[in-house]
C-alpha cells in the first residue's frame, strides 16, 4: 500500500503553499485517480510523489518504507513514472525506449543485460506494440507513444506506477484504449496506480478511488460514484452541471 | 539486420583502412605491400629488410601523424556525440561550446608564461571553465534551449580567443613562433611522445564514456525523465562532461584547435545506424578517428605545404552545420 501523508509544497519565491497538506492512500492492484482543475495542484502533487520535486513537509511511505530519503536509482524500483508524451531529441526505437525502464538496475559503468533485453520485449508484449518494436518513437501516434511509456514503466517492475494526465494528447479512441490497458495492467499484476485526470468521467469509469483536490487541499476522497456529485464537480470547476445514471453508470454532463 | 552488421563493420574498420592508405601517400613515394613489410617487421622482426629510408619516414614520421590523428579525431568525435546526448542537442561539440578555445587558452598561459605548470592540466581547468559558462549562461530559469547554447559557446569561444591574441601579443618574440604554429591546428609536429600523452590521456578520458555510454539514451530523454527512470541526473552529468573535456584537452594541448570533427562524425553514423548510443558511441569513435587521419592525409598531400588540418576540417564542417540546419529546420532551434 501506498501511504501519501500530510505533504507541503512551496515553489520558489511563491508566499503561498501550493499543497496545503494533501494525504491519501492507494491499494495495490487498484486505479486512485487524483481528479482536480487545472491549477489545483495535482501536478505539483504527482512530481512530489514521483519524487521530481522536493516537498518540505510530509512522508511516503509504500509497505511500511519511508522512500522521502532513498537515491533516485532505489526509488526508480519502487516508483515508475509515465510522463505525459513528448518528443526526444534523436528519433530512438520503441524498443531503445522501453529499454531506458531498465536504467536503475543497470550499473553506471556498464550496458544492459540479456535479461534487462527480456523484460523489455515481455513488456512491449503486454502492451501489444509489438509491431512498433524498431519503429522510431518520433514517428508514431500519441496514443502509441503513450502505450510505449507505459511499456517503459512496466519494464521498470516497480510496485507502483505514476501516470501524469495519460490521456490529454489523446483522441476519444485513444483515451479509452490506453485507459482500458492501465486498468488491465494494474489488475494482473497487481500495481499501485496512481494517475492525474481532469476529466470527471474519465475518472469516474476507470478508477477505483477518487482524490478531489482544489487550491492544494483535498476536498473529498472515495469511491467514484459517491465522490464525483454535481455539487462537487460545480464547486470545483465552477460549472452548471447535472449527473444522470444510465445503465448503472454515473455521467456528468454540463446544462447550458 | 545483415545490412546493419555490413554497417557496423565497415565503419569500425574504416579507420584502419584509411591509415593504411594515409601511410603511402606524401611526397616520398613507398609501395603499399612495403608499408606492410615495414609494419610487420617493426612488430614481430621477422625478415631483415636492412635500414632504409622508407623504414625511417614510415616509422617516425608518417606512423605517428596517422596514429595521433586518428587518436584525437577518435576523443573529438567521442566528446561531440557525448555533449549532443547530456545537452539533447544535435547541433553542438566541443568546438561550438567553446571547450576547445577554453583549452587552447590554458595551453598558451602555459607556452607563453607558466612553463612550469604541466599544459595538459591548465588546458583542462579552463576547458572546464568555459563549459560551466557556456551552460550557466545559457541556462535561463533552469531550462537550456538548443538555440541559447549554441549563442553562449559562441561567446565563450570568442571571449577564449581574444584571451588567446592577447597572450600572443604579450609574449616573449621566441615563444610567440610555437604558440602560432600550434595553434593553427597541425599533427606536422607529430613524434611518439605526442602518441603516447594522447594514448593515456585519451583513455582516460573516453574509455569511461564508452563503458557509460548507454545511460546517454536515458539522459538524452531529459532532466526530469532521467531521474525518474532512476539516474543521478546531477552526478551523471559531471561525469560524462568532466571526461569528455579532459579528451578534448587533451587533444588540443598536443595539435591545437581543430574544430567541426565532433559535430560531423556523430552525425553521419547517426543516419547510418540510428541514435542508440550503444552502438553510436563506438562507432562514432572509429568514424572520427578515420575522419581525421583523412583530413590529416588531405592537409599534408593536396598541396606541397602541409595545409594546417583545423583549415581542412571548416572547410568541410561548415556547410556540413548548414545542411544540418536546414534538414532539421524548425525543431532544431526550439526545446
Amino acid at each position: 500500500m501506498l501511504t501519501v501523508r500530510n505533504i507541503y509544497f512551496k515553489h520558489k519565491g511563491k508566499a503561498e503553499d501550493t499543497l496545503k497538506g494533501i494525504g491519501f492512500n492507494a491499494k495495490r492492484g487498484s486505479i486512485t485517480t487524483i481528479l482536480g482543475p487545472n491549477g489545483s495542484g495535482k501536478t505539483t502533487l504527482f512530481k512530489c510523489i514521483s519524487g521530481v520535486w522536493k516537498y518540505y513537509k510530509g512522508e511516503i511511505y509504500f509497505d511500511e518504507k519511508a522512500i522521502d530519503k532513498l537515491s533516485f536509482r532505489k526509488r526508480a524500483r519502487i516508483f515508475s513514472v509515465v510522463p505525459q508524451e513528448h518528443e526526444p531529441p534523436f528519433p530512438y526505437s520503441v524498443f531503445d525506449v522501453v529499454l531506458m525502464g531498465r536504467a536503475s538496475y543497470v550499473r553506471i559503468f556498464s550496458t544492459p543485460t540479456e535479461r534487462d533485453y527480456e523484460i523489455a520485449q515481455e513488456a512491449i508484449k503486454t502492451l501489444g506494440i509489438e509491431h512498433l518494436k524498431e519503429t522510431p518513437y518520433t514517428k508514431i501516434s500519441g496514443g502509441e507513444r503513450q502505450l510505449t511509456l507505459i511499456a517503459r514503466a512496466l519494464a521498470q517492475d516497480a510496485p507502483v506506477m505514476l501516470l501524469d494526465e495519460p490521456t490529454t494528447h489523446l483522441d476519444f479512441r485513444n483515451q479509452i484504449k490506453v485507459l482500458k490497458k492501465i486498468k488491465e495492467i494494474a489488475k494482473e499484476k497487481a500495481l499501485v496506480v496512481v494517475m492525474t485526470l481532469h476529466d470527471p468521467n474519465l475518472a469516474g469509469l476507470f478508477s477505483d478511488k477518487i482524490v478531489v483536490i482544489n487550491s492544494g487541499r483535498k476536498i473529498a476522497e472515495g469511491l467514484p460514484d459517491e465522490t464525483i456529485t454535481e455539487d462537487l464537480i460545480r464547486r470545483i470547476y465552477d460549472t452548471e452541471v447535472k449527473r444522470i445514471n444510465i445503465n448503472g453508470q454515473n455521467i456528468i454532463y454540463p446544462v447550458l | 539486420m545483415i545490412v546493419k552488421k555490413f554497417k557496423l563493420f565497415f565503419i569500425l574498420i574504416s579507420p584502419f583502412v584509411i591509415a593504411w592508405i594515409a601511410l603511402f601517400l606524401g611526397t616520398y613515394e613507398v609501395t603499399p605491400l612495403m608499408i606492410i613489410k615495414i609494419l610487420l617487421n617493426e612488430i614481430f622482426h621477422v625478415f631483415d629488410i636492412g635500414d632504409i629510408s622508407e623504414k625511417s619516414i614510415i616509422i617516425d614520421i608518417r606512423l605517428p601523424r596517422v596514429i595521433l590523428a586518428g587518436i584525437v579525431g577518435a576523443a573529438l568525435s567521442c566528446a561531440g556525440v557525448t555533449l549532443q546526448g547530456i545537452f539533447r542537442n544535435p547541433l553542438v561539440d566541443p568546438f561550438i561550446l567553446g571547450i576547445s578555445a577554453g583549452a587552447a587558452f590554458g595551453c598558451a598561459v602555459t607556452l607563453g608564461f607558466l612553463t612550469f605548470l604541466p599544459i595538459q592540466l591548465m588546458a583542462f581547468v579552463f576547458a572546464i571553465l568555459s563549459v560551466m559558462i557556456a551552460y550557466g549562461v545559457a541556462k535561463t530559469q533552469g531550462e537550456v534551449s538548443r538555440l541559447s547554447l549554441i549563442l553562449s559557446g559562441v561567446i565563450v569561444s570568442a571571449f577564449f580567443t581574444a584571451m588567446v591574441s592577447i597572450i600572443k601579443f604579450l609574449v616573449d618574440p621566441h615563444r610567440l613562433q610555437s604558440i602560432v604554429y600550434w595553434l593553427m591546428g597541425s599533427f606536422s609536429l607529430a613524434d611518439w611522445k605526442a602518441v603516447k600523452i594522447a594514448v593515456a590521456g585519451v583513455l582516460v578520458g573516453v574509455l569511461p564514456i564508452f563503458l557509460m555510454r548507454w545511460r546517454l539514451n536515458v539522459m538524452s530523454m531529459g532532466e526530469e525523465e532521467a531521474k525518474v527512470l532512476g539516474v543521478n541526473i546531477r552526478k551523471e552529468k559531471f561525469l560524462f562532461i568532466g571526461f569528455s573535456t579532459f579528451a578534448v584537452a587533451v587533444s588540443t594541448s598536443l595539435c591545437g584547435i581543430i574544430g567541426w570533427v565532433g559535430l560531423m562524425a556523430p552525425h553521419l553514423v547517426r543516419m547510418l545506424v540510428g541514435p542508440d548510443h550503444k552502438t553510436l558511441v563506438p562507432l562514432s569513435i572509429s568514424a572520427g578517428a578515420a575522419f581525421m587521419i583523412l583530413a590529416d592525409t588531405i592537409s599534408r598531400t593536396l598541396t606541397s605545404f602541409d595545409i594546417p588540418v583545423g583549415i581542412v576540417t571548416a572547410i568541410i564542417g561548415a556547410p556540413f552545420f548548414i545542411y544540418l540546419m536546414k534538414r532539421s529546420g524548425k525543431e532544431a532551434w526550439s526545446k
